[in-house]
């Protein structure tokens, strides 16, 4: 019989099921929309709030925001921060340590992000995403006192 | 009653769920999950409107439930869709 139960409940399909159906229509020539789990891509993208606007990886290049297969089942949503040759180093903004992958491991390319519940996404051709790009990847050295200074436990030190 | 344009169902990972689907982008992020029976009446009402009594029909057709039990999951399952904004009056 029909739900006996009145209310929308939030439903979490697992990934490694759940991304490669999505990894479908991708190839299908669509774009995607996918809701962000997991802190990984903080401060830029939220966990839970932020989603990103998906398309498939012609071309990836250093900078990009990548969802990336990076063990069997086992996807990402991470900057690559250095091609060499066929080998990728996959790095999460909010990650101080480093995946690796094969270039064919790479499944789709994020060109923008939904962020804070807004209704057009912030592309990652568009001058925000750049400047934030530039200037976090070269912050890398002191990006653990950075992630320390946006985590979210500072505030309600404050309250 | 009529299913709004863009809302598909379709077999994901075996759940029956409904997606927003334009012509270039899929939204993953607005996924409406159905049982089998809601399956059924959304596959049923594709191209046609409906309202309480035809959807109390088809559950009639299908289950063996009587009446009144029927209208009632007619009339709730109504409420839920327009809650989630798949449907439009």
């Amino acid at each position: 019989m029909p739900q006996d139960d009145n209310k929308i409940k939030t439903v979490q399909m697992p990934n490694d099921v759940f991304l490669p159906f999505v990894v479908e229509q991708l190839k299908d020539g669509h774009t995607v929309t996918l809701p962000l789990r997991g802190r990984s891509m903080r401060p830029f993208l939220e966990d839970g709030r932020d989603k990103a606007l998906l398309t498939l990886a012609d071309y990836p290049k250093v900078g990009d925001a990548v969802l990336a297969e990076i063990s069997k089942g086992v996807f990402v949503l991470h900057r690559i921060i250095k091609i060499d040759g066929l080998n990728v180093t996959l790095r999460g903004d909010g990650n101080l340590g480093n995946e690796y992958c094969s270039l064919s491991d790479i499944r789709a390319k994020a060109i923008g992000f939904y962020r804070k519940g807004r209704q057009t996404p912030d592309r990652t051709d568009g001058l925000k995403w750049r400047v934030y790009s530039w200037w976090w990847m070269r912050l890398y050295p002191i990006r653990r006192y950075l992630l320390f200074i946006f985590n979210p436990h500072i505030p309600q030190l404050f309250k | 009653m009529k299913i709004k344009k863009g809302f598909r169902l379709r077999s994901v990972c075996g759940e029956n769920v409904v997606v927003a689907e334009g012509i270039e982008n899929i939204d993953f992020s607005r996924i409406i999950s159905m049982n089998d029976s809601a399956a059924y009446l959304w596959n049923n009402v594709q191209e046609t409107s409906f309202d309480v009594e035809s959807l109390t029909k088809l559950l009639l057709e299908e289950y063996e439930v009587d009446e009144a039990t029927a209208r009632h999951d007619a009339g709730q399952i109504i409420d839920k869709w327009l809650e989630a904004g798949i449907i439009e009056k």
